[in-house]
């Protein structure tokens, strides 16, 4: 009697699972041919050249380094105002007599930066605007292990704040130092060329703000922009070509001190 | 087909099954649109307010100081590149009004001597030496640097 009941059991086990099984592989079978069944709700596919490709060109010999750019940039995005979280801030060099290069960067140039070298010891002195290279080959996309950064369409790296896990991966992997880990929100932030501003068809905040227009922003694909002609008349260079970043910030005026 | 085998292949059918359901509930809905990644991210991406609201915005209430700034030096300048928008009170700046403390540092921000910036467009000068107890702005419009009050 007692065998019977098992068995019994065990059939209406075997019966109730098979079925679920079946139904539930039935039904990821047919879960693909949903979106076939309303195919006006699909959005119409971008194709990646109408859209714009945004770029930034950074000229050198024209930043005076008062830091208007670094100070725009947290107020316009919400960035923590302790001197160790920058989305763009500006280094200067100074290359003294004896070939020594010092690098100062004090709250990243936000007030106007001061030369601390007495003037007989320079060799030469100069500021570098430095913000996120919006890589091509991003190295800080292929470290990301969720999928929350990513170069989209347009070519601009974001992050997805809600996606982020905050495991700072991406910061050790940019080789551009241009990550940093939010401390309020708890997720990774970074350049974005003011992604908010620039789909409105403003200019982002740094640009706007440069007394000198030592930034020049725009879209690669447009040959009428700003960008462009700033690309034609002046021989620039991207940071650290060697990593074959193929960044989209173009440097007119580099000098091979800069890393 | 034994026994054995046909349960085996029962699990693993199970397995993969509920390994690609339970993948599926918890991939977002639009992952994979365009990339490894969330396509939706790129429109949350856009949500964030303007604080920087441009020059019109400035010259709809200040067209007369628009004016004076577009006819001295300071014409290249944005109005926001010196006052930044205060912000709490990023909708109306009537609330909090971005002005600017014209003290010396303000000025020297830009036209210190610094063997770092360039030589041509932007004056330098020495803080120590030009006018050292005076404020900038006794002088100079800051609007229009080269309308001396003196």
């Amino acid at each position: 009697m007692g065998t019977n009941r098992i068995e019994k059991n065990r059939r209406k086990f075997f019966q109730t699972s098979a079925a679920l099984l079946g139904g539930t592989i039935v039904y990821s079978l047919l879960k693909p041919f949903e979106t076939l069944a309303q195919p006006e709700n699909e959005d119409p596919k971008i194709e990646k050249g109408d859209l714009p490709l945004w770029g930034m060109g950074v000229d050198i010999e024209s930043c005076i380094g008062c830091g208007k750019c670094a100070e725009a940039c947290k107020i316009e995005n919400d960035v923590p105002k302790e001197p160790f979280y920058f989305r763009t801030w500006i280094e200067q060099y100074t290359v003294k007599n004896d070939g020594e290069v010092k690098i100062e960067s004090p709250n990243g140039g936000i007030g106007g930066l001061k030369q601390s070298v007495p003037d007989e010891d320079i060799f030469k002195s100069f500021m570098v605007p430095k913000l996120c290279n919006q890589c091509t080959e991003a190295p800080c996309v292929q470290a990301c292990p969720v999928g929350a950064t990513f170069i989209s369409p347009d070519g601009v790296v974001l992050v997805d704040e809600t996606y982020c896990i905050g495991c700072s991966y991406c910061i050790q992997a940019c080789p551009y130092g241009a990550r940093y880990m939010n401390p309020i929100t708890q997720v990774v932030d970074k350049c974005t060329f003011c992604y908010h501003r620039i789909s409105e068809g403003l200019q982002p905040a740094c640009v706007e703000v440069c007394p000198t227009k030592a930034r020049i922003f725009g879209d690669l694909r447009d040959k009428k922009s700003d960008l462009v002609r700033f690309l034609q008349k002046n021989p620039t260079q991207v940071l650290k070509p060697h990593l074959n970043t193929h960044s989209r910030v173009f440097y007119n005026g580099l000098s091979s001190e800069v890393r | 087909m034994s026994k054995i085998i046909f349960r085996l292949f029962l699990s693993f059918v199970l397995f993969v099954t509920v390994f690609i359901l339970i993948q599926r509930a918890l991939t977002p809905d639009s992952f994979g649109k365009y990339g490894h990644y969330r396509a939706n991210s790129i429109d949350e991406n856009k949500i964030r307010t303007s604080y920087y609201k441009g020059e019109e915005a400035c010259a709809s209430c200040h067209q007369e100081l628009y004016d004076l700034v577009d006819s001295d030096l300071h014409a290249e300048i944005n109005c926001e590149s010196c006052h930044p928008p205060k912000i709490d009170a990023f909708t109306d700046c009537e609330v909090m009004p971005p002005i600017v403390e014209g003290n010396n540092d303000f000025c020297a921000a830009c036209h210190a001597t610094n063997p770092g910036r360039l030589k041509r467009g932007v004056p330098q000068l020495d803080f120590k030496e030009h006018e050292p107890d005076k404020n900038c702005i006794d002088c100079h419009n800051p609007h229009a640097p080269w309308e001396l009050t003196e």
